[in-house]
């Protein structure tokens, strides 16, 4: 299993090309924009290929007991050894094509989305960058290796909504989804060292994922011990994927240019989160207190982040936040499975599908955002939206998935994963899954009918909009100030993706049965549960509909129906006051104490103890500077004198 | 011709020339005898290497490779005190050491 083996020769590539090209365009080609993009776009073709040729070769070979690891030795001191190597089995490999086939489509789109940019290859480094650390994320055999590529895509991303660094909401918004998930990433790392710790015959370097679930299969650990290491692992999954309390980055990071939001959004940065638990299942699995944790968590950041797409007005707020509430959708399908004794498919199968539609719907709203030049759905929808043809479609196919109607990839994922919350004993769990799946397509779907059924300017709605303008909320402000305002069509390199993409959400629902005898080397036969089915499909019916009574049909009055609660609709405008209690955290605990404290402590401590050094150094100076009288023979003659003291102690005095 | 062929000798030769180096390096003023008494001092530890040489070591070239080495430093060094003396010169018109009092504490 040496470097020459062609499945590592594969992985290798597929991992360092992106690289090469990141680092050959920062350090050569920045200036030639068309040049970056040639070296780029070659950069991400060959491991598109190389990828999915992976995946078809060893499609029936790899199960999840008997991956493919591929390593050699990156650093060797001592006993101490650092592999570098590729851990490939039916998880990683799906999760691969993914990642390659959707950075590659948006460098495709961004060929159209980024053009004129004075930054453009720059972009295309960072891409590049981003797709190099998710590809090596997603294929790393160590938990080391893992973690590198995870602050990896972490730098990335911050370099990539802080794209547009001269704004500085953007450059705040690169910084504040940075320092956010490090605070998850602190726990992530404290969970490996104290698992290192707890296993005793392996170190840090060499823990690989395998061990990890070994350990976990062969109860390795006692429960408590799991259970400590699984919640702080689950803290950076949750700052990557956005979950909880740490998830208010994400809605922010809508500050970098669009494309990057899809790829965050879909198979990179958000996606790493989920895919950890995936990747670790058994691990997770083995702790039922820290799956429960994580299912109140993933259940609360559902109904948080729906909620607050029920009132946002900005086409990528609500994409966030559906991004995060699909997120969640995804851990509670993860950890419900974990808790109920099933398989890992129905959170990773909502992954798939999720990274197809939800990168579909975000490349729709940048062909909307860059073709009017705002952010603001309402403002396409007076200026014509509709009436770009192609992106209208697509974006409805993708918000038909993201609600979870048939025949469209998300009712698939959607049921797999509810028909996990159902098989818990307490029905509390499916019954807030099921409101969340009403709440995703009621706000789904007010997009959807705004942009479809535009009112005229002097409609009594708009004094609606305009009223809730003033109230001086939410991110209406925020415009891609990229967009160029030029009414010509859609160039086709922007539309080609979207209609792949739209493909892949009509097709991935019927490919559930093969996908999971993929995973999990067997397929379930499932047992139609019609209660929960019709449910399911009645709620995100029910939300469609509520949403065409509020927005969509002749006389509604673009009110939502939860304008007849004032005080939730502003609690949900001011988005839980999340943000509000994380700024007084930060003002009450870091500033007003730590900071504090370690003020005083530098000015007193640190500067204090240097500065008392300075000046006994000068004092004791003074004291002794009568010795130097200028008179060289005389300090000559004191030192021949005690020299010869010296010599005459040595000779004698012993 | 014995006392030429005795150890004690050249040791006693070696503590004059060594004295007489200290005495100037100590007593006198002027820059240009204080570094001709550093060779002195030099000269006579040279003397005893080659006298212990002579007398004492089993092998006969030990003393003289070092006798060697400080006529080569002894060099140096008179290069270089002999350029800080000109550069004293220009500075304070003088060669006397008891003009140099610029540092005084």
């Amino acid at each position: 299993m040496g470097p020459c083996d062609p499945n590592f020769l594969s992985c290798f590539l597929i991992v360092a090309l992106p690289l090469l090209s990141f680092a050959v365009i920062m350090i050569f080609t920045w200036r030639r924009h068309r040049l970056s993009l040639a070296i780029s776009l070659t950069c991400s073709t060959i491991p598109l290929i190389l990828a999915w040729s992976l995946f078809f070769r060893l499609k029936d070979t790899v199960t999840l007991a008997k991956p493919i690891v591929t390593q050699v030795n990156w650093l060797v001191s001592d006993a101490v050894i650092v592999p570098f190597g590729f851990l490939l089995d039916p998880v990683s490999l799906l999760m691969l094509g993914i990642v390659a086939t959707i950075s590659w489509l948006i460098q495709i789109y961004s060929i159209g989305y980024m053009e004129g940019d004075p930054g453009f290859a720059r972009f295309y480094a960072d891409l590049s960058l981003f797709g190099m650390s998710m590809l090596s994320l997603v294929s790393a055999s160590g938990m080391l290796q893992l973690f590198i590529s995870w602050e990896l895509v972490g730098l990335a991303s911050y370099l990539l909504i802080g794209f547009w660094y001269e704004k500085f909401s953007a450059s705040e918004a690169g910084k504040k989804a940075f320092v956010v998930t490090r605070f998850g990433d602190i726990g992530f790392f404290m969970g490996l060292v104290f698992l290192t710790f707890f296993m005793k015959d392996i170190n840090i370097f060499g823990l690989g994922i395998f061990d990890i679930n070994n350990a976990a299969l062969t109860k390795k650990l006692t429960e408590a011990q799991f259970t400590l290491c699984a919640l702080l692992i689950f803290c950076g999954v949750a700052g990557k994927s956005a979950q909880f309390p740490i998830h208010v980055w994400l809605p922010d990071a809508m500050e970098g240019p669009t494309p990057v939001s899809a790829l965050l959004h879909s198979a990179t940065m958000v996606a790493a989160g989920v895919y950890l638990i995936t990747r670790l299942f058994p691990f997770f699995a083995a702790s039922a207190t820290a799956m429960t944790v994580v299912l109140v968590i993933s259940t609360i950041t559902l109904l948080l982040s729906s909620t607050i797409g029920m009132v946002a007005k900005d086409i990528k707020q609500v994409w966030a936040y559906s991004t995060v509430s699909q997120l969640g959708f995804m851990a509670m399908g993860l950890s419900a499975a974990a808790l109920g004794g099933s398989t890992l498919f129905a959170g990773y199968y909502h992954l798939t599908t999720h990274a197809a539609f939800k990168a579909l719907l975000f490349l729709c709203a940048g062909v909307f955002i860059h073709h009017f030049g705002t952010n603001d759905f309402f403002v396409m929808s007076k200026d014509g939206g509709r009436k770009l043809a192609i992106p209208m479609v697509t974006v409805t196919i993708g918000a038909l998935a993201l609600a979870g109607i048939f025949p469209f990839a998300g009712f698939f994922s959607k049921e797999a994963i509810l028909a996990q919350l159902w098989h818990l004993p307490n029905k509390l769990w499916v019954g807030l899954g099921l409101f969340g799946a009403f709440l995703t397509a009621y706000y789904t779907f007010r997009v959807i009918f705004v942009m479809l059924f535009p009112r005229k300017d002097d409609d009594p709605v708009w004094q609606e909009y305009y009223v809730r303008e003033e109230g001086g909320h939410g991110h209406g402000a925020h415009d891609d100030d990229h967009g160029h305002g030029g009414h010509h069509g859609v160039p086709w390199v922007m539309s080609f993706p979207l209609i792949v993409l739209a493909a892949f959400t009509l097709v991935l629902g019927f490919l559930q049965t093969p996908l999971e005898k993929f995973l999990l080397g067997e397929s379930h036969p499932h047992e139609m549960n019609y209660v929960l089915l019709f449910s399911a499909v009645g709620c995100a019916l029910g939300g469609i509909g509520v949403a065409w009574l509020d927005w969509g049909s002749a006389n509604a009055r673009w009110q939502g129906f939860i304008r007849k609660v004032p005080a939730l609709e502003n609690f949900f405008i001011q988005k839980w006051y999340m943000d509000h209690f994380w700024r007084w955290f930060l003002n009450t605990f870091i500033y007003g104490t730590f900071s504090r404290i370690f003020t005083y402590n530098d000015r007193r401590v640190v500067d204090g103890g240097v500065d008392a050094v300075a000046f006994s150094t000068i004092g004791s100076g003074r004291l002794l500077s009568f010795i130097q009288t200028a008179f060289v023979q005389l300090n000559l003659l004191f030192m021949v004198l005690v020299l010869a003291g010296v010599g005459l102690y040595l000779l004698m005095g012993r | 011709m014995l006392v030429f062929n005795q150890l004690e000798t050249y040791l006693y030769l070696a503590l004059l020339l060594f004295a007489i180096g200290l005495y100037g390096v100590l007593a006198r003023r002027s820059l240009i005898a204080i570094l001709i008494s550093v060779e002195l001092i030099l000269n006579a530890a040279s003397i005893n290497f080659m006298a212990f040489n002579r007398f004492l070591a089993p092998h006969p070239a030990v003393g003289q490779v070092i006798t060697l080495f400080i006529m080569a430093v002894a060099a140096a060094e008179a290069a270089i005190a002999l350029s800080i003396i000109v550069a004293v010169y220009r500075k304070l018109k003088s060669i006397n050491i008891e003009h140099a009092t610029e540092l005084r504490g």
